[in-house]
């Protein structure tokens, strides 16, 4: 046994020499972490417990980009995946929820039908978040008493889209409230060739 | 660190069981690299290399050995569908003393983007033609989840966590055979769309005619898509 020993440890042990070098070089455009609760802003975890009183272990995410960080939780709550992001100081910024289209209201569902018949020869949705924006105070009413007054709603929508004579590609469309197009942008996908070739 | 140490213990631990067995086992070293090119019409072009040296075979007793055991070089075309799926036709050729073959591969593969990890699914059939032998021909499918080790999704500087599995039926000369690979992979994703991959890739085969065989191999893989 003492060669595989010999062998298991020049295999593992070499490996991290090539690591270094590519580590070196990197630049990193965009990226999330896992953090853990207690390294978040107190005003992000505070407003979270006092908006959604029933959230338990939300996972809790630092965002980084090129114009800075921010934080996000993400929780399950009554079958719902719930998705809310605060900045750097901890300030709610959005609170964003899955849903199905079914669940969408019919004049939303009709508008949206029409952008997608009317851009692309074939769409496909594969995920639906209706976003709410606004002020701490009035995002934190909404959720613990409905109360609508001073909230953005609108819906952000993962989907495939083809426009003909072109290859398909999957975007992230925002929509308003009446479901009417508002922006969109492309999502890469990250190399896979390790798991096609 | 962790995974690193997991892999290594993963691999001392079935090398210790079937290191010593009766059955046919053995190990080596095994290095892939793999080139994309994404061409304009968002179709493919992959390059890939492989090399498997044994460096212990229960067969030969307790030596160290660095023997060559084979070479697959292999090219593939590979059309998009949509933007999750694609199919490709392959070329494949082995080197190997005595056991020279050339390969053609068909496969159809789609993506499953999931909220914390993506599934890739992978299905192919091959012809493989080895001189003086019958044709070989085989029905494999692999799947095989990615998980990014932090976040909910893979970034540059990112580590990851792959697990794969691969039935492959096969018939050669009306003899049936089934073989199944089995790989842990600790992968991280670079800038410039390049991966690399320590694995451990246990495979085994043999179990219809009494010629139960395993082999575990340390595999380094390097995949660059430009």
């Amino acid at each position: 046994m003492r060669f595989i020993k010999t062998v298991v440890f020049s295999i593992f042990v070499f490996p991290f020499l090539p690591s270094f070098g590519f580590a070196q070089n990197e630049v990193k455009i965009e990226r999330e972490v896992g953090i853990k609760e207690k390294l978040v802003p107190s005003e992000a975890s505070e407003w979270l417990y006092d908006a959604f009183e029933e959230a338990k272990k939300p996972n809790w995410f630092q965002e980084f980009s090129l114009n800075g960080y921010s934080y996000e939780a993400k929780f399950r709550l009554e079958g719902k995946y719930y998705s809310v992001e605060f900045d750097s100081l901890g300030k709610i910024e959005d609170v964003e929820i899955e849903m199905d289209f079914d669940e969408l209201d019919d004049s939303v569902k009709k508008n949206l039908n029409q952008y997608f018949s009317d851009n692309y020869e074939v769409h496909k949705i594969s995920k639906i978040q209706i976003q709410y924006t606004g002020e701490e105070d009035d995002l934190e009413d909404f959720f613990d008493e409905n109360e609508k007054e001073g909230v953005t709603v609108r819906y952000e929508i993962e989907y495939r889209g083809k426009v003909s004579n072109k290859v398909d590609e999957i975007w992230e469309g925002t929509f308003g409230a009446d479901g009417t197009f508002i922006t969109k942008r492309k999502i890469e996908i990250r190399i896979t060739d390790n798991l096609i070739f | 660190m962790r995974g690193f140490l997991f892999l290594g213990l993963l691999f001392l631990s079935i090398s210790s069981v079937f290191g010593q067995d009766r059955q046919t086992f053995f190990t080596g070293f095994f290095p892939e690299l793999s080139l994309t090119k994404k061409l304009e019409n968002s179709n493919k072009l992959n390059f890939k290399v492989e090399n498997q040296h044994v460096m212990y075979d229960n067969r030969i007793g307790d030596k160290l050995q660095f023997d060559h055991y084979r070479t697959d070089v292999m090219g593939f075309y590979d059309w998009k569908l949509t933007a999750s799926t694609s199919a490709a036709i392959g070329l494949f050729h082995r080197f190997q003393d005595g056991a020279d073959g050339n390969r053609i591969i068909q496969q159809y593969a789609f993506l499953n983007r999931l909220r914390s990890f993506q599934v890739g699914h992978r299905l192919r059939t091959d012809q493989t033609f080895t001189k003086g032998q019958n044709v070989e021909w085989r029905l494999r499918y692999r799947i095989a989840s990615e998980i990014p080790l932090s976040g909910a999704k893979l970034d540059p500087g990112e580590s990851y966590f792959l697990i794969s599995s691969e039935p492959i039926f096969s018939l050669k000369g009306g003899s049936f055979n089934l073989e199944n690979r089995l790989i842990f992979t600790l992968g991280k994703l670079y800038p410039k769309n390049q991966k690399l991959e320590y694995s451990i890739d246990y495979r085994t085969d043999g179990f219809f005619n009494n010629r139960f065989r395993t082999r575990l191999w340390p595999k380094i893989g390097y995949y660059y898509n430009f």
